[in-house]
């Protein structure tokens, strides 16, 4: 009954995951456009990705954006769940303000954000309040700006999420190790680091693979916001993936850019995953 | 017994499932496959129709038209870029819906080049619905091996559009030359006035209507369609002449439009804080409603007198798929959807400034602004498209990328051209 029951989810997950991810492997390796057959090119969509110059810059912007994102998005969810980890009026109501934007989706960020970097928008309009204006930008439309000011709306949303998953954790540790610390004389920053973060290691590992995974996939943010424009300095790997696949029609080409993001993200998890699993030894 | 029933079923179904995933060869490897999915039957059934227009008003008055058919019509409404990727998988099913509606120009000509399409030639012959249309409808729905492939329903036109109010109010004349244009931008510039509205933030593909105009105005509508189809190199002396006048106007564009998008661009147009802008003739959507009356338009002005004139009417209608089961009564649909009375409804129905397509329909009915839009395309030597229409979809994003760098930086132009050319290459070989 037990094989049943997990045949049917394993049905649909060959049918629906593995099967196309191992079509778009195979497809990585011919030229296609949707229309007639696949012509095998062997490696040559590779070849050409690596002399590709909007390739490279989503590779950069890939970078800038798992650190950035994944960075600031960690360490300000951390200090988040470190400061609101404590009784006190109307703390819930800041935990909840804070986790709002984790609840809409990621074309609405992205919407949202457009209207307040709009010319003449929030922003702005805030600046020119505070006698700031002569640092009035065309956020989105500055090639030099757009890809941080997508990066601020990706990290707006994600810290509220990080948050939760940290507050989780410290509810679990255990509050007379940090008694004891405190004792025997500890600083808060030494009971912090000593003491609270090992006990967090369960949830820093959740916290890296979801932070990495959601970097590298993130695309609806930054097509809702710029498209990859201005010409192209805000692409990621996945909205350069999607604009050859479904504008230019370049499956074969595109699926070369999904296995480079696949080995990119498994090779983060798995590195990870070894190492922790060194540690525990 | 019910409950181990459909847990058989459901069983099954995965069961099935795996099997389809396992048999059926790999995606890539040709062959019909169900990609589409659409369930329409032979002979008798209904037809279906799968559709691209998502705008409220046009696509309530198509649905008018295809309830009033006499057959039964099944109607599939896709979003269009959704539809734009899935397209190929409609053609290409086994059983694929009968009849499409997309663009005319060269997308409709690699299909048909593929043997996807439907040959309608009939139509376009003695009493056929599309026989009366003009040459250059005819020209522009005709694949590569001579035989019609597309019933243009309608199309609508690019032009210089200011609000005759404002013009009276800063006491200027639209003009009747290029370098009356640069002095009338000029002026309006000295007024306070943004002289050209344009967004192309989010649709950077508005930067593509100043450079199809500069580039017919100065080498005509052959070198523009040949440069498109990859025939000459955008680094060419010509594509230079282009740029240059691009540059001249760009201290005359509005500083915001890189964050614009095409709709927000229209803003400052109908506050009277710009003065001109060149975008289709959607943009009296744009407008609010007691302005639209006040919408008027004069035509890029020539450059080079050498070479015909031309204008950019984009062109929509509908194809079939060749691999459908009723090819008659598919084609005795698209002769309804061509027909004047069709039309008529659906340019009345849509609210749109779209021009009909067929000669017999009585233009006094419709706005003097869709009148004058009919006789500019009728006293124009060449018909073409747009950017992405003559060339693809694909060629519009290295497009995209250029122009819109040139434009926050045109110091950079021959660096950008060498690039558009390169990128331009890369889409060509593919």
């Amino acid at each position: 009954m037990v094989w049943l029951f997990l045949a049917i989810p394993l049905a649909v997950e060959l049918a629906w995951v593995f099967w196309p991810a191992a079509n778009s492997f195979s497809l990585a390796f011919t030229r296609w456009n949707g229309i007639g057959a696949a012509e095998p090119v062997g490696t040559q969509n590779f070849v050409d990705l690596a002399s590709d110059p909007i390739f490279r810059t989503a590779l950069t912007n890939n970078v800038i954006w798992v650190v950035g994102f994944g960075g600031l998005s960690v360490l300000g969810g951390l200090a988040l769940a470190v400061a609101l980890n404590k009784p006190g009026r109307g703390i819930g109501l800041y935990r909840s303000a804070i986790y709002l934007p984790m609840v809409v989706s990621m074309a609405v960020t992205g919407l949202f954000w457009r209207v307040m970097y709009q010319p003449g928008g929030p922003i702005s309009a805030g600046l020119d309040v505070l006698g700031l204006g002569s640092l009035e930008r065309q956020w989105l439309a500055d090639p030099d700006l757009a890809l941080y000011a997508v990066l601020v709306a990706g990290i707006w949303r994600q810290v509220g999420y990080i948050m939760v998953l940290y507050l989780a954790g410290l509810k679990g540790c255990d509050a007379s190790l940090e008694e004891a610390a405190s004792v025997d004389g500890a600083s808060s920053w030494q009971t912090f680091w000593h003491v609270v973060m090992p006990q967090l290691k369960g949830v820093n590992m959740v916290v890296f693979a979801v932070t990495v995974i959601d970097s590298l996939r993130t695309f609806d943010l930054v097509w809702a916001m710029t498209r990859g424009g201005p010409f192209n300095s805000t692409q990621l790997l996945s909205t350069y993936m999607f604009e050859q696949a479904f504008t230019a029609g370049n499956l074969g080409y595109a699926s070369a850019i999904a296995v480079v993001i696949f080995v990119l993200a498994i090779g983060f998890i798995i590195t990870y995953l070894a190492r922790q699993a060194r540690a525990e030894d | 017994m019910t409950t181990s029933l459909s847990r058989r079923g459901l069983l099954g179904a995965g069961a099935g499932l795996g099997a389809a995933g396992l048999l059926s060869s790999c995606v890539g490897s040709g062959g019909g496959g169900d990609a589409g999915g659409d369930a329409s039957s032979g002979g008798g059934g209904p037809l279906v129709f799968q559709n691209s227009i998502q705008d409220t008003a046009p696509k309530a008055a198509l649905e008018q038209i295809v309830a009033g058919y006499e057959r039964e019509v099944t109607m599939n409404s896709v979003a269009t870029e959704q539809f734009r990727a899935q397209l190929t998988n409609y053609l290409r099913a086994s059983d694929p819906p009968d009849v499409i509606s997309w663009y005319a120009g060269s997308v409709a000509r690699a299909y048909a080049a593929e043997g996807l399409l439907l040959d309608v030639s009939d139509l376009w012959t003695g009493d056929g619905a599309c026989a009366g249309f003009s040459e250059a409808l005819r020209e522009l729905s005709t694949a590569e091996d001579g035989k019609q492939i597309f019933v243009p329903t309608n199309y609508y036109w690019w032009s210089v559009f200011y609000k005759r109010s404002a013009f009276e109010k800063w006491g200027v004349e639209p003009p009747s030359t290029w370098d009356e244009f640069l002095a009338l931008c000029e002026n309006l510039s000295g007024q306070g006035v943004i002289p050209l509205a344009n967004g192309i933030g989010p649709t950077p593909w508005m930067a593509s209507g100043w450079f199809d105009y500069l580039d017919l105005r100065i080498n005509g509508p052959e070198y523009h369609l040949a440069l498109l189809a990859g025939e000459h190199s955008f680094t060419d002396p010509e594509v230079v002449d282009v740029m240059e006048q691009y540059e001249r106007l760009i201290p005359y564009f509005d500083p915001n439009m890189a964050s614009y998008d095409a709709q927000q661009a229209a803003t400052p147009l109908a506050q009277d804080e710009a003065g001109m802008y060149l975008v289709g003739a959607f943009v009296s959507q744009y407008l609010p409603e007691d302005q639209r009356d006040d919408l008027d338009f004069f035509s890029v002005p020539v450059i080079n007198d050498a070479v015909p004139t031309a204008e950019e009417a984009p062109t929509d209608g509908f194809f079939a798929a060749s691999g459908t089961d009723d090819p008659e009564g598919t084609k005795a649909f698209l002769s309804y959807l061509a027909s004047p009375e069709q039309q008529e409804a659906f340019i009345t129905g849509a609210g749109s400034s779209n021009l009909p397509t067929s000669p017999e329909v009585d233009p006094s009915q419709f706005s003097p602004l869709v009148q004058k839009g009919l006789e500019l395309l009728n006293s124009t030597e060449r018909i073409t498209q747009f950017f992405n229409r003559d060339s693809s979809d694909a060629l519009q994003t290295t497009a995209d990328a250029a122009l819109t760098k040139f434009l926050s930086d045109p110091s950079q132009r021959d660096s950008v051209l060498q690039e558009w050319q390169a990128a331009a290459e890369r889409v060509h070989g593919s």
